[in-house]
């Protein structure tokens, strides 16, 4: 028997353990037998809490089972609504009312969340907004192709003038400039050409951010680029093509209202074969049309139709 | 070895849970995509709905909340309607799929961008990742009503390649414009000057024909296309025709040949309402 075990011990190995100790020592004293009672009452007590504890598990078990029957019960007949429900949709196809005279809390809380959706989509057409008590609060919304990037919000306040009282426009964009130039004379032009900034800026980062992600083994070192996100320096390789000979380039978007650079310089090192340095100038030429991932998109696809040519 | 028990149990009980969530979610979109309450109706309710809460309240709690809420909203939406000129006349939209992460919806909508009117149809894809949302459009299938218009029909095929729904509504919106634009210039003019300015092919054609009543054998065509590019890029061209009855070409060779890079200073100079009516002018002095 070890110490500490807890476990219950039968009797038998008690009383050979009190024979040893009367064994051992002719003349017990008063303290071994206090000892001994001691060490008995702790094993009753560690197997008293054994006990207690063994009995709250089941119960524990036997609550968890019960959560999960009635979880069980309460999805089963949820199933069974929304099966009912889509097979009478199937059934009426289009617009079918409750049979039920809906309440007029109903039909309120229909419509609200009929316009919320309607505002949602305004979101998608990359102008929204909320009047305030003071003004208008403007949501503007980028994206690029089919992908929705981040949303920039104006706060305005349209009296006594037109002013922004809040925005979360980065700083590299002219926010300021604008302001001047628009704000009082047409807001709707202010905003548009906001937007055209701000589009820019997302489509230029967005370009970037998928080289990183898809081609990141092509691109020697890290990619260079500032804040605005118009001027691009980085060295890549060729896909199939040896490693000694990287590609720098260097591309810079000139117009801000623009996703595609208006001065492109692809080179490579003196010491590099002419094949090459012609790829550079066909290189330089694509990135000045095509978008940047795209165009390396375009890389891999003519490397692997290369490599399975005979 | 109980605790592996206790935590297939505690794992069940929160996929049921889940489970649940999702049902009831999607329970709530199939009855909301599917009912339709019309106007009076709504109109009923929110009477109905201030009557029976005035009833019950009787000054404990504010009333009209959720009456409040849906003119609010409904204020922001009109506002929105007229500042972008972007109307929607009707939205239909299907919830096919709604997992924890996932959700695609199928959305239609019709609707103008002041005369120009145009119905769409596509798919929204929202997936949850760890720090934020994306959401992706897909299936994009546009139908305009100027669909026959070359450029138009360019300008639409792009967007719908590449799924470009935000981009469309960008380049609607200043095409619109511009259409409004010419709509008014030329309804201005016409207005102003009935005996001289007139339009063959009404206020959404894309000339106007400026003739002196007295010689009728002499007229000015100022044409204004509105070019939009596949990238929805909108430019305005101006141009003037000029026809001319022989005896007047055989003098006023020179003036005529001129007349159109004139025009084109002068629209440079003073703008395109300025041009036009100093065209209208001198066709009305010449004699």
């Amino acid at each position: 028997m070890e110490p500490g075990r807890g476990e219950l011990t039968p009797p038998f190995s008690l009383a050979g353990e009190w024979q040893g100790k009367m064994e051992e020592g002719k003349a017990y004293s008063p303290h071994g037998v206090f000892a001994h009672l001691e060490m008995l009452e702790a094993r009753a007590h560690e197997a008293d809490m054994k006990e207690e504890e063994a009995k709250q598990q089941e119960e524990k078990l036997a609550r968890l089972k019960a959560r999960v029957q009635e979880l069980t019960l309460q999805r089963d007949e949820l199933q069974v609504k929304v099966d009912l429900q889509q097979k009478r949709q199937l059934e009426k196809e289009g617009v079918a009312s409750d049979p039920a005279q809906p309440s007029a809390q109903a039909v309120l809380e229909w419509k609200i969340k009929r316009v919320k959706a309607m505002l949602q989509v305004f979101c998608l057409t990359g102008i929204s907004g909320k009047l305030t008590k003071q003004g208008v609060c403007f949501c503007i919304s980028t994206a690029y192709e089919g992908t929705y990037l981040d949303s920039y919000y104006l706060d305005l306040l349209t009296k006594p003038e037109v002013r922004i009282l809040r925005h979360s426009i980065p700083i590299f964009i002219p926010l300021e400039q604008l302001a001047k130039k628009y704000l009082q004379t047409d807001i709707r032009r202010f905003l548009s050409v906001l937007s055209n900034h701000l589009n820019a800026y997302a489509a230029r980062k967005y370009q970037a951010d998928q080289l990183q992600e898809h081609f990141s083994d092509q691109i020697e070192g890290t990619l260079q680029t500032n804040s605005l996100c118009n001027l691009l320096v980085f060295n890549y390789n060729v896909p199939n093509k040896s490693k000694t000979f990287p590609f720098n380039v260097r591309l810079l978007y000139g117009d801000l209202c623009s996703s595609i650079p208006t001065k492109v310089t692809v080179s490579c090192t003196s010491e590099a074969p002419a094949s090459l340095a012609e790829m550079a100038a066909a290189h330089s030429d694509l990135f000045c049309h095509v978008a940047l991932h795209k165009a390396f998109r375009s890389f891999s696809d003519a490397g692997e139709s290369a490599a399975g040519a005979p | 070895m109980d605790n592996s028990v206790c935590q297939v149990y505690e794992d069940k009980i929160q996929s049921l849970e889940e489970e649940i969530k999702l049902l009831a979610e999607k329970y709530e979109d199939s009855q909301q995509e599917s009912t339709f309450f019309s106007d009076e109706e709504i109109l009923m309710s929110k009477k109905s709905f201030e009557r029976e809460f005035w009833r019950e309240s009787q000054g404990c709690e504010s009333p009209s909340d959720l009456k409040a809420q849906l003119e609010s909203l409904e204020t922001d939406l009109s506002f929105l309607m007229k500042f972008t000129g972007i109307q929607f006349t009707s939205h239909f939209k299907k919830t096919m799929e709604k997992t924890r992460n996932r959700t695609v919806q199928k959305h239609r909508l019709s609707g103008n961008c002041h005369s120009l009117s145009f119905q769409l149809e596509f798919q929204l894809l929202e997936m949850q990742n760890k720090e934020n949302v994306s959401v992706v459009v897909s299936d994009l299938s546009i139908t305009m009503e100027s669909g026959e218009d070359s450029d138009v029909s360019k300008f639409v095929s792009s967007i719908e390649e590449h799924g470009n729904l935000l981009a469309f509504f960008r380049s609607l919106s200043s095409y619109a414009e511009w259409y409004e634009h010419r709509r008014c210039t030329f309804l201005h003019f016409k207005a102003k000057y009935p005996d001289v300015v007139t339009l063959p092919e009404g206020l959404l054609g894309d000339y106007i024909i400026l003739r002196n009543s007295k010689h009728s054998g002499f007229e000015l065509m100022v044409v204004w296309k509105i070019h939009i590019d596949e990238e929805g890029r909108t430019t305005p061209l101006l141009d003037l025709l000029t026809k001319v009855p022989e005896q007047v070409l055989e003098w006023k060779m020179a003036t005529i040949e001129n007349a159109p890079t004139g025009f084109r200073s002068m629209l440079l100079l003073f703008g395109i309402e300025a041009a036009i009516e100093n065209l209208i002018k001198v066709v009305s002095l010449e004699k």
